[in-house]
Order: C-alpha cells, then sequence, then structure tokens
C-alpha cells in the first residue's frame, strides 16, 4: 500500500472549473487517479471532463463519495474553501496555489490539524505516486513506479530528481511535494514518519533548501530511530543572505536555517549528504537501490 | 515588504502604543526645522530597511543645532549595510532607566505566531539570547484564538516582571500583537522599548519600530500603504517586482531563468561551480509567453553578460507558450549570446522545437549538471 493515495482514493478538484483546473483534472485523469468530480461555487450542475461540478464540498462528498481534495482555488479563497473542506469530512487535502497570506496558512494549519485532516502545501506540486494516481500538477512523464521515496521543499527539483533517477529506471515508491512556503501544512519530519512505515518504500530522498527548520527537524526524526536510508539534497548554497530586519526569528530559531547548519545535522544524524543532485545516482548504486 | 521606522512609529501611535515626538526629514534643513519644534537634544535616526542600523553608525545623537548639520550632512544620501540613506528620522531623546524588548514573528515549523519578550533589550539582544537564555521568554500562539492580556502576563511574570511594569509591558504587547495581526506581519517588533526615569504617558515608550508585512496579504489590509515596488532599490530587482517574478542582482555574467525557487538556487548552486551567476530569477507557476518575453528582456538588461541558462518544468507551467516568448525576443532584438534551455515535463517536445527553431541550445536529460556542461562548452572560462 502506498503513501497518501492508493486504490480507495476518490479525488475532487476545487476550483475545477478554472483554465489551470480543468487541464490539470485532465492530466490527473490521463495518469490514472479516480478523480470523481468537482467543485465551484455557482457553476454546479456544469460538467468538467465528462465529471460532475457542485457548488459545495459537503454536496460532492454525498454524490460521489470523495474522500480526497485539490485546490486550484484562488488564493484569497483557499481559507475559506479549506474550512468547508474539513467540515465535509475530507481527510486528505492538496493545497497547490501559491501566495496564500501566512497569517491564513497558520489558521488553516490549526483546523486540519485539530480535525486529524492531513493536508499538503501551499505552493505544492501534490503527491504523486507512480503508476497509481496523482493529486496536484507534477508532469507524469518524469516518474517511474519503484520503491524510493521522495520529499520535496520545491515542485520543480522533485520533478528534477525523480527525472534524474527515472532515466537511470530507478522508481519511485511516491513523491511528496512539502510546499515551498515558510508556513506548511504538514511538516517533513511528519512525511518522513509515513515513508518510514510504507512497505513499499526502500529509501528516501530530501529534497531541500535554505531557511527555515524542517530539515533540522528531520534530522532529529532520523537520529531517533529511523532505519530506511536517507540521501539528502539542500539548495541555496550561493544564495545571497536576504537584508534581514528584526531578532525575534533569530532569538526563537538560533543558528538554524543554513545549509550548511542544515547538512551537518542531516550528517550527523545519518543521512547521507548530496552536493549536487546527480549524485544521487551514486548513492543509489552505493545502497543498491534499483 | 519591510517598513520604515517611522511608518512603523505612525502605526504603533494608532494602536495607542507610545512613541516619542519625531518628524521625517530629507535634508538638513528640514532636520533642523524639526529639531527646533521638538527641542534638543535629538537623536537622528537614519531610515533603511536592514537590522544592525544602530552598531552600523546609523543613530546618532544632536546636541545643538551646529551638531545636527553635522551629523545629518554626514548621514544624508551616506549608506548603511549597502543601502542609501533618503531619510532621517528626527525624534525627542529619551530619559532611559532601562530597555526591554518584545517582538512577534511566524513560527515556520509550528505554523504560530511565536511572541518573545526581554527585560535586556537594545542592541545586543541576540547575544543575549545565547549568553543568558533567562533573560527571555516566549510564547507560541493559537492562531486562531489570539493573544490576549491574561497569556501576556503570565508570560512577562516568567521574567520576574510585576506589578505596575507588569502591566504596561502586558498592555504593550496586546497591542503590537494587534499590529501584527491587523497587518499581517511577518515580524512586529519594539526593540527597545523604554523604560523612562521620568514618567511619560505611564512610563514605556517605543522608540524603534520594526515591521513586514506579508506580501502576498498586500492587497486586502485595509490601510494606505506604499508602493512595494518604490521599496526595492535594485532597479533590476524593482523590474522583476513589475513582472512579477522574482529577481536578485548578482555578480556574475551568467544569466538563469528558472521555474520554481528550489530549482532556481539549485541552478545556482551549479553553475557557480565553475562559472558566476549575473542573477537569480525564479518565475513561479505563471510563465505565459508574454512573461518570459519579458524575463528575457529582465535578464539581458545586465551588461556584459556571457550567456543565459534557461531551467523549466512543465508542471503547471506552459512551457511551450514560454519558450515562444523567449525565441520572439531573441529574434526581435538579435540576441547573439549563446543560450542553454533545459525544458522537461507536460509539452515538452514542442518546447524544445521551439527552442531549437531559435537557436537555443537545448537539453532533454533531468540532470542540470549535463546542461550546465553544455553551457561550460560553449563559454569556457572568462
Amino acid at each position: 500500500m502506498s503513501i497518501l493515495i492508493d486504490d480507495q482514493t476518490r479525488v475532487i478538484v476545487q476550483g475545477i472549473t478554472g483554465k489551470i483546473g480543468s487541464i490539470q483534472t485532465r492530466w490527473m485523469l490521463e495518469y490514472g487517479t479516480k478523480v470523481v468530480g468537482g467543485v465551484t461555487p455557482g457553476k454546479g450542475g456544469s460538467t468538467v471532463e465528462d465529471l460532475p461540478v457542485f457548488d459545495s464540498v459537503e454536496e460532492a462528498v454525498e454524490e460521489t463519495g470523495a474522500n480526497a481534495s485539490v485546490f486550484f482555488v484562488p488564493a484569497a479563497f483557499v481559507l475559506d474553501a479549506f474550512y468547508e473542506t474539513v467540515d465535509a469530512g475530507i481527510k486528505l487535502i492538496v493545497v497547490v496555489p501559491e501566495h496564500i497570506p501566512v497569517h491564513d496558512i497558520m489558521k488553516i494549519r490549526a483546523y486540519a490539524l485539530a480535525n486529524e485532516a492531513m493536508a499538503l502545501g501551499p505552493t505544492t506540486p501534490g503527491i504523486l505516486v507512480p503508476g497509481k494516481g496523482k493529486m496536484g500538477i507534477m508532469p507524469g512523464s518524469l516518474f517511474a513506479p519503484g520503491r524510493v521515496g521522495i520529499i520535496s521543499r520545491s515542485g520543480t527539483l522533485s520533478y528534477e530528481f525523480a527525472g534524474i533517477l527515472s532515466e537511470k529506471k530507478i522508481g519511485q515508491s511516491a513523491v511528496v511535494g512539502m510546499g515551498a512556503d515558510p508556513v506548511v501544512l504538514t511538516n517533513l519530519p511528519d512525511i518522513l514518519r509515513l515513508f518510514e512505515a510504507d512497505a513499499e518504500t526502500d529509501a528516501v530522498i530530501i529534497v531541500g533548501e535554505v531557511g527555515g527548520m524542517q530539515e533540522e527537524k528531520a534530522a532529529d526524526f532520523i537520529a531517533n530511530g529511523m532505519i530506511k536510508p536517507v540521501a539528502a539534497y539542500i539548495a541555496g548554497r550561493i544564495t545571497p543572505q536576504g537584508k534581514r530586519m528584526g531578532h525575534a526569528g533569530a532569538i526563537v530559531r538560533g543558528s538554524a536555517g543554513t545549509v550548511e547548519g542544515k547538512c551537518e545535522a542531516l550528517r550527523t544524524a545519518g543521512a547521507a549528504i548530496l552536493k549536487s543532485p546527480i549524485e544521487v545516482l551514486d548513492w543509489a548504486a552505493k545502497n543498491d537501490i534499483h | 515588504m519591510k517598513l520604515y521606522e517611522y511608518e512603523g512609529l505612525d502605526i504603533f501611535e494608532e494602536f495607542g502604543i507610545p512613541v516619542p515626538r519625531l518628524g521625517v526629514a530629507e535634508s538638513t534643513e528640514d532636520a533642523l526645522l524639526i529639531a527646533g519644534e521638538i527641542g534638543y537634544p535629538v537623536v537622528l535616526k537614519a531610515q533603511v530597511l536592514v537590522g544592525g542600523r544602530g552598531l552600523a553608525g546609523g543613530v546618532k545623537t544632536a546636541e545643538t543645532p551646529e551638531e545636527l548639520e553635522e551629523i545629518s550632512g554626514t548621514l544624508l544620501n551616506s549608506e548603511i549595510k549597502g543601502l542609501p540613506v533618503h531619510k532621517l528620522m528626527v525624534c525627542e531623546k529619551a530619559d532611559i532607566l532601562n530597555e526591554l524588548y518584545m517582538g512577534i514573528t511566524v513560527d515556520g515549523f509550528s505554523g504560530k505566531p511565536v511572541v518573545v519578550v526581554s527585560t535586556e533589550g537594545g542592541v545586543n539582544i541576540e547575544e543575549t539570547a545565547r549568553t543568558s537564555p533567562d533573560k527571555i521568554a516566549s510564547f507560541y500562539c493559537d492562531p486562531a484564538f489570539g493573544f490576549y492580556p491574561y497569556q501576556a502576563r503570565m508570560l512577562l511574570r516568567r521574567l520576574g516582571l510585576s506589578e505596575r511594569l507588569l502591566t504596561l509591558f502586558a498592555d504593550v504587547l496586546v497591542r503590537l500583537y494587534r499590529v501584527f495581526s491587523q497587518f499581517e506581519a511577518l515580524i512586529a517588533e519594539i526593540n527597545p522599548l523604554v523604560v523612562l526615569k521620568t514618567g511619560y504617558q505611564g512610563g514605556l515608550l517605543a522608540v524603534d519600530s520594526v515591521i513586514e508585512v506579508d506580501n502576498s496579504a498586500l492587497s486586502r489590509i485595509k490601510r494606505p500603504l506604499p508602493e512595494l515596488t518604490e521599496r526595492i532599490e535594485n532597479p533590476l530587482e524593482r523590474k522583476g517586482r513589475e513582472i512579477g517574478v522574482t529577481y536578485v542582482d548578482l555578480g556574475g555574467d551568467i544569466g538563469i531563468i528558472s521555474s520554481g525557487a528550489g530549482l532556481g538556487m539549485a541552478t545556482m548552486d551549479i553553475i557557480g561551480e565553475r562559472l558566476r551567476p549575473a542573477n537569480f530569477l525564479e518565475t513561479g507557476g505563471g510563465i505565459t509567453e508574454e512573461l518570459l518575453y519579458k524575463c528575457m528582456e529582465l535578464v539581458t538588461m545586465k551588461a556584459d553578460l556571457r550567456a543565459i541558462f534557461i531551467n523549466i518544468y512543465g508542471g503547471i507551467n506552459p512551457i511551450h507558450e514560454g519558450a515562444r516568448g523567449v525565441v520572439r525576443y531573441i529574434k526581435e532584438h538579435k540576441v547573439k549570446l549563446p543560450i542553454v534551455a533545459k525544458a522537461l515535463g507536460n509539452h515538452q517536445e514542442e518546447t524544445w522545437e521551439i527552442f531549437r527553431e531559435g537557436g537555443v541550445h537545448v537539453v532533454t536529460e533531468a540532470p542540470t549538471e549535463k546542461a550546465v556542461d553544455r553551457l561550460y562548452e560553449l563559454v569556457g572560462d572568462e
């Protein structure tokens, strides 16, 4: 059983009637995802890709038995749509849009946690389980079925790693986009935990970047008994330092956030550090990963 | 968007936080007039959007008009940490008994606002956090619940505060949280919040402000705010913001266009092994023909460019449309620079065809390292 998406996953697309929502719906269907309908308030009764469109998530759930949702909702409407989706009982939500205000995301995150809904994003390409289905915008052609899990903060870098592996016939068990914003709805260690428990995953690649504390916390998780091998790449070695104002962040986080700090924490925890993405192939060979 | 100190102090005043009498001057004449109204001594503070200004010499006291003229003449149009000083804030000099600290920021990992307070404010606050953590207290708020006076009082008790100072400090802290919340701030900070020797509106005074507003929330903040683009000093970075991409000016001579910040950073890192990036540019998920045309325009504005490296993926982005914009720019402006493009994902074959027809060197394998090898073959060492 793969992580997050399996045979039982029935997906609705929120914002399905938009330009991006409709084309991505077609691509999700072509990839084999069980998309069962969509929601756009005010467009109920119409169809997109022969799928029924509903005015509300509640109605969509009643009519289609949906249990997962992917968002192509304009950023300003995401807060409302998210509360609606959680209230309708959906437990897996992928928030693709970028530029959602962080104060909204903090509220959304708290609501998801309180209601035990799993959510990814914002600014995420979503999740793709090769050969089974995808929720989001990952281009299917770059992925191949296999036994390596990928977690990435960056969308396009997750495609890069999957592409590098797939070209050498090293497939993936699942590829998860965490989302690129300062606050995300599910943190890195929680996704690592899913891969560690997944019988179809043999090893995990973390694709991180400069800033924040996700990789440092992932290092703690690995050090506390993770068994599967982990490789990590952290982008942003030569990123110019932003002109920082204020002290509160530095007081709370200490020295966390630099590429060196993250690599050091992960290395100490036992992860292999990739200096450049292509080194993932050497790592795979060394760990006998096909 | 970062706000200037004087803008933040205006907001504080509106929210009932005591601030010093102040004015903003763009010339020494203005500064003299303002100081005359306030009365000497006054403090002159360079208005720049970067921390560590005091230690960099951007804050000075003038006891007399003569001193003011001298200081103002030196500070105006100087640079503090690489940023030009266009404005000075002139304010009354507070009679300081001691300095406190309060700041509220977004904690990324917990996804909560975190309130930080200290009885040892001032320029060395980060040092204090390392050496005397007992002088610092912090509290993670429930973002849906908010932050209430009782929570502020409980937090301040941990610093050993009591009685009148506790209630005054708590009152300012709750008001600062309101600023943080209503302005959708990433950070709102008062450092220092000074305790005055002589009573002044109850004993505390915010003599500095740090506010950074979330750019994604700018359009819904129901108050007049300055235009974000006016805040960006670098003209190329300003143009990037205007066309809707993130552009960072770097020192080198290889132009970069990428889709996605992580990929853009990785691209810089890989190119930086052997060559020098001229810029960081990432489009986000909004690629159109027009956008990449404008990206080409922006990247080629940099003098002495030796090549352009394009690294884009078709997930949400219609990269074939983007390729049309790149090629249209090449043709209209007769661009002779070598251009290497790695483009994969949806519509990749169509994208390759468009690029090739425009004379772009196309790389069809996934590793960026291989595409950079191709770039290196074309441009070699300097």
